[in-house]
């Protein structure tokens, strides 16, 4: 599936800004199933410095500097992408999810760079309910891949879709508690619950095309940055991306733009400014088919 | 000290010859000595109001020998576990071979809260710059690493003063042992950390590189240790707020403009550098650092992410590591350590937890759990979490440590020690320290953690036979340097904190002035004279006005109301007590600008009007003496400023300050005090030659003529009474004169400064050439506050002018506040 993609961030202060720097995750991803055929990150008003490069984990990033009196930022990300994410494999010729677990932990060749997703991170915390909620899914022995499709329609099942109901520091555990959230919450949520069964899990940000495929029932997250899981399969299957938000396994819907261990790893715009007072923001995203 | 048969071992003999020709008695004073010694230098921040839970520093007289060979096979040993280490973290910020093969568990690295991801994109770089080890002493008098120190490697500031005071306490100890001196070492550092400026623009060493220590600042409990090092390594001491990253370059904010910093030797967490690639709440980095290094414009020692080695667990994997990386056999081994994500460790430590002392497996800086002393039910408590998630767990085997003697209150006893050794990396080879910080420990102590700060530590004598040790090597060849007198790049912050200093001196001595004017009226208790309730009425609006009590106490006429508002006003917790504990903070922020004699002037002054004002129950007596205590101070500070401190920048802007604050209060103070009816002026015109304290140079000028102009002469118009407003506003404009000479953009701060001036002395000459001067000076309470109003608005603008007044930082992205950036906002 062929997409152009436009994503707008702006912030406008109330006080001047006297010196800015962002850090921005913005460029998609590319991936062996995504090609960029292009991408570019336009910043007003124009930055005094501008660096790029990868992140650890792979990701395109792209760091500004303005060191001039400004009262708005925006920021403007036009992309083409093609994407095509391969099917999983059956889900019953997974291996028992103890033995991806045994794997991550054990790392070696294979596995070590899995196991990087299997701890606890900052803003993914897991506590024993959550490790309870996604544990239900994985009886002893199942093929991991039918436990992750289970929690992954659960979650979409158990949960209310309710923007302000959370804030980027909403724990999983209190995500939990009140059965509702975002897109981000139930996905920090799956992937702490992965992450307390030892199994590697980690959190993908991008977007979900804004009108569903005709005949499809409408989406909950579009319009916006989206957000959802990559679990593993284990050495040989390796990942699959699963978005709990929507119970869909990730195929031609969604493009990715990076992934890290939780939402603190990729920010799409991260910034420290001095000054500012306060400040709104307005994002707009668009992801049509071409 | 004692061999293997009990016998005394021989390089101990000396020492304890010298120590015992002093007796017992002899000793002990010298430890009380010693102790008074550390608190007269403030080496744990001792100043009034500090922290109540920081133990005062104490050192052992008696230090801890290490004979020279012993101390050879150390340093060759140390060394080799710091190119290990080195090694393993080019590795993991690096290729990650070690992760990829197998040979290092993922527990280990990415879960470590010191992996720091954003230090992987850096350029090739050495990561270590300064190592230290905690080493024990087994029963075999072998030497084993207890932990590896790679981020901070903090002490080296505390094992240099043990030095120096110890020379000073014990110098016959001294002469009778041949002890290697300290300083090379520090030489060495210095020098190491200015080779690792970047090259500039045309590839070749930088000529002057300028060698910043960031520190998190003055509330940091190892304050003492970075403005002491920052000194011995003559090196700007900063912190995060005083730099700033523009154009990918760090620079320091100075009063002349930004100047760039190429070396910053980081005394705070990793973590905390940067908010905008680490910890984004961390107010006390430095937005865009991570990126200037990247961009390879500056060097971190140590990296930012050095302090991922110091995970204890990693010891257990040290032996097969350094075979593998550097293909030797680890020299100096770790105390026995076991990684639990290891079945069979975990299986030997469940078996018989006694034996071991357990700890988490990443967090070095956590004391160590003792299952042999634990309650049964808390040692299956904490084997239960262990069986959870193993991988979080090492341990280490229980080592009871040598003992050295220390002296305690009965004499001479043996007490188990820790010892920390430091290297630096001079850029060929790591050379160690020829002394070090030893802790004692107290029984009840674990080994395995950071030593306690109540701990007592001692000095540390690497022995030799050989003089030219103690010689020392030549000195450094430096090239010429180019004569500087302009202090230009003092940062902004400094000037800024002096000049504060300067006004929050001046406030306590003026409020001290005032209470001490009222005490005098209310002392008699019901025996205050009608024209004293007028002069009370008037200290009164003086005092509300100066922040001393509240306006409500100031206007009433009962003089109960007013005693008991001074009384609290000296308590602890009143406006006097927040003025000190003011003047502290501030002399601590600046502490690394005062010379060793100028600080314990002032720390110790302070301390003493603050011990007198505490002293204070319900006695205006009582009261009136510590209010002589904080005159005595605030003399004091001026008395060293005026002898002592260079004519730069520095003192200027301290002086600056007082100026500034004691020209507002007397313009306020004489509004208040002439306001009367005409007819009752003299009154006023008495008080006001009491407050500027100028009672006796009037009566020798004019013997008993009271009369207003020239009273108000004296007060208002003299340029040679420092205690007048002329001379502040004169002494101002000079000073900010010279300030602007250096800047070009001359003489608008000044030129307000001569402007308040030539107003003052016109209002002078108007009342001399009055027909009643009476009614003129009763009228000038109306004019006098805009002249306070002048000054006010004169210190904002200096203000803005050189303190760079930063607005708040913000965090995007990250924040709770807005829900923004996410799904369906």
């Amino acid at each position: 599936m062929k997409y152009r993609v436009g994503h707008t961030t702006g912030y406008a202060y109330d006080e001047p800004v006297d010196l800015a720097s962002h850090m921005l995750h913005l460029s998609p991803r590319t991936l062996p199933w995504q090609v960029v055929t292009a991408a570019q990150v336009a910043v007003q008003p124009p930055p005094s410095r501008v660096t790029e490069g990868e992140d650890h984990f792979g990701n395109h990033v792209c760091w500004v500097f303005l060191d001039l009196p400004h009262d708005r930022f925006e920021v403007t990300v036009q992309a083409q992408v093609e994407v095509l994410f391969p099917l999983p494999p059956p889900a019953e010729a997974t291996p028992p999810w103890e033995q991806v677990a045994a794997a991550a932990r054990a790392g070696g060749p294979a596995a070590w760079q899995a196991a990087e997703f299997v701890f606890d991170s900052p803003m993914a915390l897991a506590d024993a309910g959550v490790g309870a909620y996604a544990a239900a899914s994985f009886p002893p022995g199942r093929p991991v891949l039918q436990g992750l499709l289970e929690l992954n329609a659960r979650i979409r099942r158990d949960f209310r879709f309710k923007p302000g109901a959370t804030t980027v520091h909403t724990a999983a555990a209190r995500v939990l508690a009140q059965r509702e959230g975002v897109c981000q919450d139930f996905t920090h949520l799956m992937i702490a619950g992965l992450r307390a069964l030892g199994l590697p899990a980690r959190y993908v940000s991008g977007y979900l095309r804004t009108r569903p495929p005709p005949g499809a029932p409408p989406r909950r997250g579009a319009d916006q940055s989206h957000a959802w899981v990559g679990a593993w399969l284990g050495p040989e299957h390796g990942w699959v991306d699963l978005d709990p938000t929507n119970d869909l396994v990730v195929r031609d819907e969604h493009v990715v733009l990076a992934w890290g261990r939780d939402y603190g790893d990729i920010s799409p715009v991260r910034g420290v400014i001095l000054g500012g007072g306060h400040h709104t923001v307005t994002v707009s995203v668009d992801l049509e088919p071409r | 000290m004692v061999d293997g048969r009990g016998g005394l071992r021989p390089h101990w003999r000396g020492l304890l010859g010298a120590l015992t020709a002093f007796g017992d008695e002899g000793l002990q004073a010298r430890a009380r000595r010693l102790d008074r010694a550390f608190e007269e230098e403030g080496v744990t921040s001792v100043l009034p109001g500090a922290q109540a839970d920081m133990h005062a520093w104490r050192c052992d007289p008696i230090p801890l020998l290490i004979p020279q060979d012993e101390f050879t096979a150390l340093e060759a040993g140390l060394a080799q576990r710091a190119r290990l280490l080195e090694a393993i973290l080019q590795d993991i910020y690096g290729k990650q071979t070690l992760l990829a093969d197998g040979t290092l568990p993922p527990a280990l690295v990415f879960p470590n809260p010191g992996f720091l991801r954003p230090c992987c994109g850096l350029p090739p770089r050495h990561l270590l710059q300064l190592y230290a080890a905690d080493l024990v002493r087994g029963p075999d008098g072998a030497w084993r690493v207890l932990a590896d120190r790679t981020a901070a490697a903090g002490g080296l500031g505390y094992a240099r003063e043990n030095r120096r005071l110890l020379g000073r306490v014990l110098p016959e100890a001294f002469r009778t042992m041949q002890v290697r001196l300290l300083r090379p070492f520090f030489d060495v550092w210095q020098d190491a950390l200015q080779r690792l400026a970047p090259p500039d623009p045309s590839g070749r060493p930088k000529a002057n590189p300028a060698v910043a220590l960031l520190t998190p600042g003055t509330a940091n409990p190892q304050w003492f240790e970075h403005m002491y090092l920052s000194r011995e390594l003559s090196c700007a001491l900063v912190e995060g707020g005083d730099l700033t990253v523009r154009g990918g370059a760090v620079f320091l904010k100075t009063l002349k403009g930004l100047q760039q910093v190429d070396v910053l030797l980081r005394r705070m967490d990793g973590r905390m550098i940067d908010p905008l690639e680490l910890e984004a709440g961390s107010l006390i980095g430095v937005p865009g650092l991570i990126d200037a290094a990247r961009g390879g414009t500056v060097r971190i020692a140590n990296d930012p992410g050095s302090g991922v080695v110091e995970a204890p667990a990693l010891a257990a994997f040290l032996p097969a590591l350094c075979l593998r990386l550097l293909g030797e056999r680890l020299l100096t081994d770790s105390v026995p350590t076991l990684w639990l994500g290891e079945e069979r460790a975990r299986v030997m430590v469940q078996q018989d937890p006694a034996r071991w002392l357990v700890r988490p497996a990443l967090d070095g800086t956590v004391h160590a759990l003792a299952p042999a002393v634990m309650e049964p039910s808390a040692r299956q408590a904490l084997m239960a979490r262990v069986a959870a998630r193993p991988w979080e767990w090492a341990a280490s085997a229980a080592v009871p440590p040598s003992v050295a003697p220390c002296l305690t209150a009965g004499g001479l006893e043996p007490k188990p020690v820790v010892l920390r050794l430091f290297l630096v990396w001079d850029g060929a080879g790591w050379r160690a320290m020829p002394g070090g910080l030893a802790r004692v420990m107290e029984p009840s102590g674990s080994t395995a953690g950071r030593p306690s700060q109540a701990a007592i530590s001692k000095d540390v004598w690497v022995l030799t036979e050989d003089r030219s040790d103690i010689v020392g090597p030549a000195a450094l060849i430096v090239p010429p340097v180019r004569l500087r007198r302009a202090t230009g790049d003092l940062p902004s912050r400094v000037a800024d904190n002096l000049f504060w200093l300067g006004r929050y001196v001046e406030r306590l001595e003026r409020a001290a002035r005032l209470v001490r004017a009222a005490v005098a009226r209310l002392g008699r208790g019901t025996a205050v004279m009608p024209h004293e309730v007028t002069e009370l009425q008037a200290l009164g609006r003086c005092l509300a006005e100066a922040g001393v009590i509240p306006p409500e106490a100031a206007g009433t006429a009962a003089t109960t109301t007013m005693a008991e508002a001074l009384l609290s006003a000296g308590r602890d917790a009143g406006s006097i007590g927040v003025m000190f504990a003011q003047v502290a903070r501030l002399t601590e922020s600046v502490r690394d600008r005062l010379t060793g004699d100028m600080y314990a002037t002032f720390t110790q002054t302070l301390r003493a009007a603050r011990a007198d004002a505490a002293a204070v129950d319900r006695s205006l007596d009582g009261l009136s003496h510590a209010m002589v205590g904080i005159m005595r101070f605030s003399a004091a500070v001026a008395g060293v400023a005026a002898e002592n401190m260079v004519r730069g920048g520095g003192w200027m802007f301290l002086d600056l300050g007082r100026r500034i604050e004691r020209g507002q209060a007397v313009a306020c103070e004489v509004a208040f005090a002439l306001d009367q009816p005409p007819q009752r002026i003299d009154g006023g015109l008495r008080l006001v030659l009491e407050l500027c304290d100028s009672a006796i140079t009037y009566r020798s000028r004019y013997l008993n003529v009271l009369q207003p102009a020239p009273v108000l002469d004296l007060v208002l118009a003299d340029q040679g009474n420092p205690r007048g407003l002329a001379f502040q506003l004169a002494q101002t404009h000079a000073l900010l004169d010279e300030l602007n000479g250096e800047s070009g953009a001359r003489a608008l701060l000044a030129g307000a400064a001569a402007g308040l001036l030539a107003e003052v002395e016109a209002l002078v000459a108007g009342v001399l050439a009055a027909a009643d001067q009476a009614e003129a000076a009763a009228a000038l309470p109306q004019r006098l506050p805009a002249i306070a109003a002048g000054i006010a608005a004169l210190s904002d603008r200096i203000t803005r002018r050189y303190f760079a007044l930063l607005p708040a930082v913000q965090t995007l992205g990250l924040s709770g506040d807005s829900g923004e950036l996410r799904g369906a906002a």
